[in-house]
């Protein structure tokens, strides 16, 4: 049977895939993720590509392809990242709901989201918050909150300190219990049996952790991520080293926690969450203790992050500049509520 | 010397102090890094109450200190999550409560003061049988615990929060570390007496703490020092004819200031 989509290395096929639309191209994404080849190298034969699969192939780095049926707009796209092409035969457009879809505005990185969302292949998990009520000591720190946050998609919480922010975001990961209303993370309620198992679908950056003296290697930090899933040591270790390659903080494997910068500290933490695998990732206050340099590199980060894995993610700060710097969709928290 | 380790008693002392040795000091990277040092306090009180209770009954006050220090910290960990109060300041409380309680019996029933107070330095080289084996049973099953449990535990020595968001049932754990704590300072109390189980629990954690380079390395670490200060520390009593107990915790106390003078400078 003649396959869907084939890839060749000095004229030897290494991988190939016979399921339809985008797929075959987001199983090769996870296929190259895992192996180290230089993509540029690599000859891939398509049999269908339209503008979407063009995107996709841009974005991976393939600098030469095959095409049995090219779409027209496909053409653009090749051209414009230097894509050497050829096909069997070429059309005005191909039948596929998904080209109409993508728009000239949309850049690489905005399709690339905009294909994974729609091939369900986000890494994010809808949040849903409804009518939630914290109270501390007496004292209401959250009242009637509501808040919906789709898979994949950003959002910054701002507020001034006592706010409640943290509150939102422990609530959010069953650390403080809610006096009434409804957390749902996927499917799941919050504070159920059932999430209870899948817990470590949300992660959390902390800010108290930057303090943390205990003696404890970066990537045993990382490894947290993996606490409770049962795989081989070999294993552990190939993806402590993705996580942390992912947020360019390998090269601090061995060093003491303690002793990293703000900035290297919150790399490795966000190489944590990766490992983790988390689905929603809950980030406090991750500026604090961090100069003008790191925040500008953890911002480029979490943007990569997005672009990427695209989880669904939830900020808190009070820090305006880093916020606009990061420009995701903002609201406030005043008088425990949002707005 | 060897003539010495040929008795049963001393012998059975020896090889109780290794693997002790070795063990204890598991639990001391726990209170260390669980921030659980009061209740260590609350423990070596409740183990002074279990003696003299065990003493007045003429009980094996090993077991005596071992229950008392059970009943300590179920009471202990019920009445905080009832009150939501933190157990370091709980266990002030009962602290207080344990010594009033253990003199009150000391006077009440004419508990010998002098078998009392040898709780305060412990018994090596009396260890009858269910103690010897008690105390090794003990020992290795906390290296189970550690083997078995290490990832869990080392998420939530970094972080409770993130442990729990990274699917560790922390509270579970923190409840069993109590325990286990409660059983190794009782345990230690018998070895080595109350005033100076910290030569076996907390030193040699300490001092790992502040030359490991990672989380294997402190647990590695701290065993081998408790091993090491067990281990001279016994042949150094015999050779110059001083309590066991008083010479390990001196070693292990020379140890730490030289390992802190060094990492201070």
């Amino acid at each position: 049977m003649e396959h869907s989509l084939v890839v060749y290395h000095n004229h030897l096929p290494i991988f190939s895939n016979d399921e339809h639309w985008l797929y075959p191209l987001f199983e090769l994404e996870t296929f190259l993720k895992n192996h180290s080849f230089l993509v540029g190298e690599l000859l891939l034969q398509d049999k269908i590509a339209g503008k979407a699969a063009a995107c996709l192939i841009v974005r991976m780095g393939f600098t030469q392809c095959h095409i049995g049926l090219l779409s027209r707009r496909a053409i653009p796209v090749f051209e414009k990242y230097g894509v050497r092409y050829s096909y069997d035969q070429l059309v005005d457009h191909i039948q596929c709901r998904t080209e109409d879809l993508i728009t000239d505005k949309m850049d690489l990185d905005e399709t690339y989201l905009f294909l994974r969302k729609r091939a369900g292949r986000v890494q994010g998990t809808p949040l849903k918050i409804e009518d939630l009520t914290v109270t501390i000591s007496g004292k209401q720190i959250l009242q009637n909150l509501n808040l919906e946050l789709g898979r994949g998609e950003q959002l910054i919480v701002m507020g001034e300190n006592g706010s409640g922010k943290t509150t939102l975001l422990k609530s959010i990961l069953g650390l403080l219990p809610a006096v009434s209303g409804k957390i749902w993370i996927g499917t799941e309620v919050v504070g159920t049996a059932t999430w209870q198992k899948n817990r470590a679908e949300s992660g959390y950056l902390n800010q108290e952790v930057a303090g943390v003296k205990f003696p404890i290697t970066a990537a045993e930090v990382v490894a947290i991520g993996l606490t409770g899933k049962k795989i081989s040591t070999a294993e552990r270790k190939y993806q402590v080293e993705l996580a942390m390659r992912k947020t360019r903080s390998f090269h601090l494997n061995t060093k003491l926690f303690h002793e990293l910068s703000g900035g290297e500290k919150q790399r490795v933490s966000l190489a944590r969450l990766l490992c983790q695998n988390a689905r929603l990732l809950l980030l406090d206050e991750p500026t604090s203790f961090l100069d003008d340099q790191a925040k500008r590199e953890l911002a480029e980060l979490l943007i990569e992050l997005s672009k990427n894995e695209a989880p669904t993610i939830l900020v808190v700060s009070h820090d305006k500049e880093w916020i606009q710097f990061l420009n995701w969709k903002t609201l406030n928290l005043a008088a425990g509520t949002l707005c | 010397m060897l003539e010495l380790i040929s008795y049963e008693p001393i012998l059975k002392g020896l090889v109780v102090l290794i693997i002790a040795g070795f063990a204890f000091p598991v639990t001391g990277v726990y209170l260390l890094r669980m921030n659980l040092l009061p209740l260590r306090f609350m423990l070596m009180h409740g183990a002074i109450l279990g003696g003299a209770l065990s003493l007045a009954l003429e009980a094996n006050p090993m077991f005596g200190t071992l229950l008392t220090n059970l009943v300590l910290v179920l009471v202990l960990i019920s009445t905080s999550r009832y009150m939501k109060s933190d157990p370091g300041q709980l266990s002030a409380f009962f602290m207080v409560v344990s010594i009033s309680l253990a003199f009150i019996f000391i006077y009440r029933f004419h508990v010998p003061a002098k078998e009392t107070m040898g709780l305060m330095w412990g018994s090596l080289y009396t260890l009858s049988s269910v103690e010897f084996f008690s105390a090794i049973g003990l020992s290795l099953f906390l290296f189970i615990f550690q083997a078995l449990f290490r990832y869990q535990l080392r998420a939530i020595f970094f972080n409770a929060d993130i442990a729990s968001t990274s699917g560790v049932p922390e509270s579970r754990f923190y409840y069993a570390v109590i325990l286990l704590t409660a059983l190794t300072v009782a345990a230690a109390m018998k070895l080595v007496g109350a005033l100076l189980l910290d030569a076996l629990l907390l030193l040699p954690a300490l001092i790992a703490s502040y030359h490991a380079k990672s989380y294997k390395a402190m647990m590695l670490w701290a065993s081998l020092w408790g091993g090491i200060f067990a281990v001279s520390g016994f042949f150094f009593s015999i050779l110059w004819d001083l309590p066991a107990s008083s010479t390990i915790a001196l070693i292990a106390s020379v140890t730490f200031l030289i390992i802190l003078i060094k990492h201070k400078s």
